[in-house]
């Protein structure tokens, strides 16, 4: 079976014609096609979530999406979340503060997720974030300060970015 | 002590050594904008995929390739027919059989899940899709699947993981109180987020190897001698590493078949392996068991210790799990014998795993002198105390530094310990039971030199440059702190470039030894290139400090300038154009002066022959902790929920606060899920391990974790490194489990000793 299909992809404010195989997944096309690295594989299968990106605002695990999937939909990957300008997104530049990370694979991954989870209000207190949180691994252990990085993007977005946010919904 | 407070914002300070610097790579990192192996582009590229055994022992018949070449977009398929004109590579010592072919797609199956076929195609689809139409048969043998193999034996004794003094046995026997108990650890893997793989590239007899490495240097001759090209043509790249833990410190089979398809097709070949495949690839940690025996006084008193370890191996590999490793180590006891046997089964060869030997054997240790502790009814913390090792029992030597004491002092201090009622099922929250318990853990000061070079630029910037690597351990920020601290530049300042074996020489990250290594090679390169920029400002004709009369020159805020503040004030760049120079380059290495030729550097950045341990100059140098954790255990359902962690750390000077404590809660975090939750189970008719997936394969989750407080109590300790640190990333899972499982024997009253503590275990 080497059926290819033309896609024409909304990734991050950029519009993507490519060709590729029916059975390719959205993560591949990201990663193999399109060069947008950031968007991670940890496991392939839907279990660690570093390859969770938003589609129409909702976070998704790539590797389980097709990429003939999210045709006519908009995708955010980690690489479409800073402003144009270079500034970081809030939930970015709280991540190097309580430095949320030590290798950095499953980063992307979960910046998104903090995204969303803010987003859907699921930010409220430290046990909230640890449960919406947790479809994303970190095996270097940076839970402790995965959550705190979480509760200090979500008063910063409540205050400042929300209308980014909306916008990227809309 | 300083109880490390959560303290965010920085000041100017934090960029020196010692200060709470943010990572220098976290904007990559957050961004998608750190390129890790598998990421690199490379023009031209095709996928491999492997095909794995699935029977444990035997050989392979025949692989029937037919359908499998038939599909759409397939190169190339190399089987166990092809011979791929490799020779066996040196070992991590730098020992190497002359001659000897090395083929990594074995015909002799070893055990399940081996790599035994690859299958080469244009796309990851169609290398994927034509992987399954391989059809392999088998010849079966039968094979031995565990420790627990009727058929495995006791296995061989390690003569060199002997220890003992004093007479153990008759001192056991003779002791007032005796315990004996056997601890467990079964199969636990790495699972770093990112699974292993890599993309080789061959431009005539060079070879470009991207793969995440813990040690490029060591992997660049691991390549070269299995292709027997020059050490100098092969290049080791890897700037990022999505997490390794031990488990990304050498080339495995897979690099070398992926090397040999890129050399026979002529183009790049990309390799990853897959989540499933990474549980047989490679080794995660060995299974053990160990018997201790404990003899003691009324009052607790040691009076003797024998432990009696083994662990399983390969059936062609030894890499035994050092049981007897922490036993020796932690109290003062008159008289003590160890043991370390290793069994072979048919399981891929084990590997090192966060603390090898060390964890596995406190997890035996500290579970056994909490039991003592209630055989005698002593407060476990008591008894720790009464039984503290003023020097180093197993050497003879004093210790370098030893802040444990302090540790358990403060660390019960902190956690609350004298609230705790000693009788098990005595504390509760509601229905839960609640425990509280201890482990105490260390590792080994491990030396070795290293090598790095610095460059002052024109513009003021230092670049600091050197083949060591970072896998999230912070080497790029710690470097940057020390070449800005001695250099006198904001750590903003400073670009570190890292992770290319054709870079300066450094030693493995493993061992927790590379910021110990890379500091001492970075200060030493460092002074030598301020020395020498400050000589050039005193002498060259242009240098407007020529007339000073001043005989030396400090550097600080970037700024140059006379001692005492009279005369010219220039910044870097200003001295720099002055003097007509658009960079000054330094580069240094920790080798002695009198081993220091190419075939010394060779062998101190591609070997670990030259490692020093422990014990290796007059003291006995080591980390330490003392974990103090709480469980909650729900009393009709057995599930266990560690609820609040507190551990004190002596890891000597600590270079960056923010970055060794999101290490040491990191080997906390692999401790909880090493005590609830990490098993690897073998199907016994297959040896197969069956939960080869992040799904089943249970690693901790954030919802899994509670608030850590860690605490560093250590201070520096200038005989284990130039500038004062110990080790900080391997102590921190050491004792952690131990720790949990005495926690839940005092919420429950229920010994296990067997990991993980799952539920049907205690109810």
């Amino acid at each position: 079976m080497t059926r290819t299909i033309h896609l024409s992809l909304d990734i991050n404010a950029s519009r993507y014609e490519l060709d590729v195989e029916t059975r390719v997944t959205l993560l591949d096309a990201l990663r193999e096609n399109l060069g947008l690295t950031g968007t991670k594989k940890g496991c392939d299968q839907g279990q660690c979530g570093a390859c969770t990106c938003h589609v129409d605002g909702k976070r998704v695990l790539s590797c389980l999406t097709l990429a003939a999937q999210v045709e006519g939909k908009q995708v955010i990957t980690i690489e479409g979340i800073a402003a144009e300008n270079g500034d970081l997104h809030p939930v970015q530049a709280a991540f190097i503060e309580n430095d949320a990370f030590q290798c950095g694979y499953c980063t992307p991954g979960q910046i998104m997720s903090a995204v969303a989870c803010i987003r859907e209000g699921h930010a409220g207190s430290e046990e909230e974030i640890r449960e919406y949180m947790s479809g994303n691994l970190c095996r270097c252990g940076a839970y402790n300060s995965i959550v705190a990085a979480v509760r200090e993007a979500a008063s910063a977005v409540t205050t400042g970015v929300a209308a980014k946010d909306k916008a990227e919904v809309a | 002590m300083t109880i490390m407070e959560t303290r965010k914002h920085g000041d100017a300070a934090d960029g020196m050594v010692g200060g709470r610097f943010s990572r220098l790579d976290g904007r990559l990192k957050t961004t998608g904008g750190a390129t890790y192996a598998l990421e690199q582009p490379v023009k031209n590229v095709v996928h491999a995929v492997l095909v794995q055994s699935t029977i444990a022992a035997g050989r392979v018949v025949a692989v029937d390739t037919e359908a499998a070449k038939a599909a759409p977009g397939i190169l190339s398929i190399f089987t166990p027919e092809d011979d791929l004109g490799l020779l066996v590579a040196s070992d991590w010592h730098g020992n190497r059989p002359e001659n000897e072919p090395f083929r990594p797609l074995p015909r002799q199956i070893s055990f399940n899940g081996q790599a035994i076929t690859a299958v080469v195609a244009e796309t990851l689809e169609q290398a994927t899709e034509a992987a399954k139409l391989v059809k392999v048969s088998y010849e079966e043998a039968q094979p031995v699947t565990s420790l627990d193999d009727p058929n495995a034996g006791e296995g061989r004794l390690v003569d060199m993981l002997t220890v003992g003094w004093g007479d153990a046995e008759a001192a056991y026997a003779a002791a007032d109180v005796r315990i004996e108990a056997e601890y467990r650890t079964p199969r636990e893997y790495h699972v770093p987020i990112e699974p292993h793989g890599l993309t080789a590239k061959w431009e005539g007899e060079f070879l470009t190897v991207w793969e995440p490495s813990q040690w490029t240097h060591g992997m660049a001759r691991t390549y070269a001698e299995w292709f027997g090209i020059p050490y100098e043509n092969v290049r080791i790249v890897s700037p990022f590493i999505g997490g390794g833990f031990g488990s990304k410190a050498m080339g495995y089979t897979y690099g070398a078949v992926a090397a040999a398809a890129a050399r026979k097709l002529g183009r790049p070949v990309k390799l990853a392996v897959t989540r499933p495949q990474t549980f047989t690839a490679y080794g995660g940690r060995a299974a053990t068991k160990q018997t201790i025996r404990i003899g003691a006084t009324k009052d607790g008193v040691l009076q003797a210790i024998v432990h009696r370890g083994a662990s399983e191996t390969s059936v062609f590999a030894d890499f035994p799990e050092q049981t007897g490793a922490a036993t020796p180590l932690l109290y003062a006891v008159p008289n003590l014998s160890t043991q370390h046997r290793l069994v072979p089964v048919n399981t891929v060869t084990p590997g090192a795993l966060r603390a090898p030997g060390k964890n596995p054997s406190a997890f035996g240790i500290e579970s056994a002198i909490e039991e003592l502790a209630y055989a005698v009814g002593i407060d476990p913390l008591e008894l720790r105390l009464r039984n503290y090792a003023d020097h180093d029992y197993q050497s003879g030597k004093p210790w370098s530094t030893r802040q444990l004491r302090e540790a358990l002092t403060v660390g019960a201090d902190v956690f609350g310990w004298s609230g705790r009622s000693h009788e098990p099922r005595s504390m509760r929250d509601g229905r839960q039971l609640v425990g509280w318990g201890i482990g105490c853990g260390t590792f080994p000061v491990l030396k070795a030199a290293s090598e790095a070079l610095i460059r002052i630029l024109g513009d003021g910037s230092v670049e600091v440059v050197s083949g060591a690597i970072d896998m999230g351990q912070g080497t790029y920020t710690i470097l940057a702190q020390t070449a800005a601290e001695v250099l006198g530049v904001p750590a903003e300042r400073v670009d570190v470039k890292l992770g290319d074996s054709s870079l300066p020489g450094a030693t493995v990250a493993g061992g927790s030894m590379l910021a110990g290594a890379l500091t001492g090679a970075v200060h030493k390169a460092a002074t030598a290139a301020r020395d020498e920029l400050i000589g050039l400002a005193l002498n060259d004709s242009n240098s407007p400090f020529r007339d000073t009369g001043a005989n030396t020159l400090v550097i600080s805020g970037g700024r140059i300038s006379v001692p005492r503040g009279e005369g010219p004030s220039l910044t870097l760049a200003e001295l720099m154009s002055a003097i007509g120079r658009d960079r000054i380059e330094t580069q240094r290495n920790t080798l002695p002066e009198g081993a220091n030729g190419p075939e010394d550097h060779k062998r101190s950045w591609t070997t670990m022959a030259n490692i020093q341990g422990p014990t290796a100059g007059d003291l006995s140098m080591h980390s330490w902790c003392a974990h103090f954790v709480e469980v909650k255990v729900d009393e009709d359902f057995g599930t266990v929920r560690v609820s609040h962690v507190v551990s004190a750390f002596d890891c000597g000077r600590i270079y960056n606060p923010k970055l060794a404590e999101s290490q040491w809660r990191g080997g906390i975090i692999m401790g909880i899920g090493q005590a609830l939750l990490e098993e690897g189970l073998v199907d016994e008719r297959f040896g197969r391990v069956i939960n080869n997936n992040m799904g089943d394969y249970l690693v901790p989750t954030n919802a899994d974790i509670p608030h850590i407080q860690v605490i560093s109590v250590g201070v520096p300790d200038y005989d284990a490194s130039v500038l004062g640190g110990k080790g900080v990333g391997e102590v921190g899972i050491v004792g952690v489990a131990p720790a949990i499982a005495n926690a839940v024997f005092h919420a429950t009253g229920k010994r296990v000793r067997d990991l993980p503590i799952t539920l049907e275990k205690l109810i």
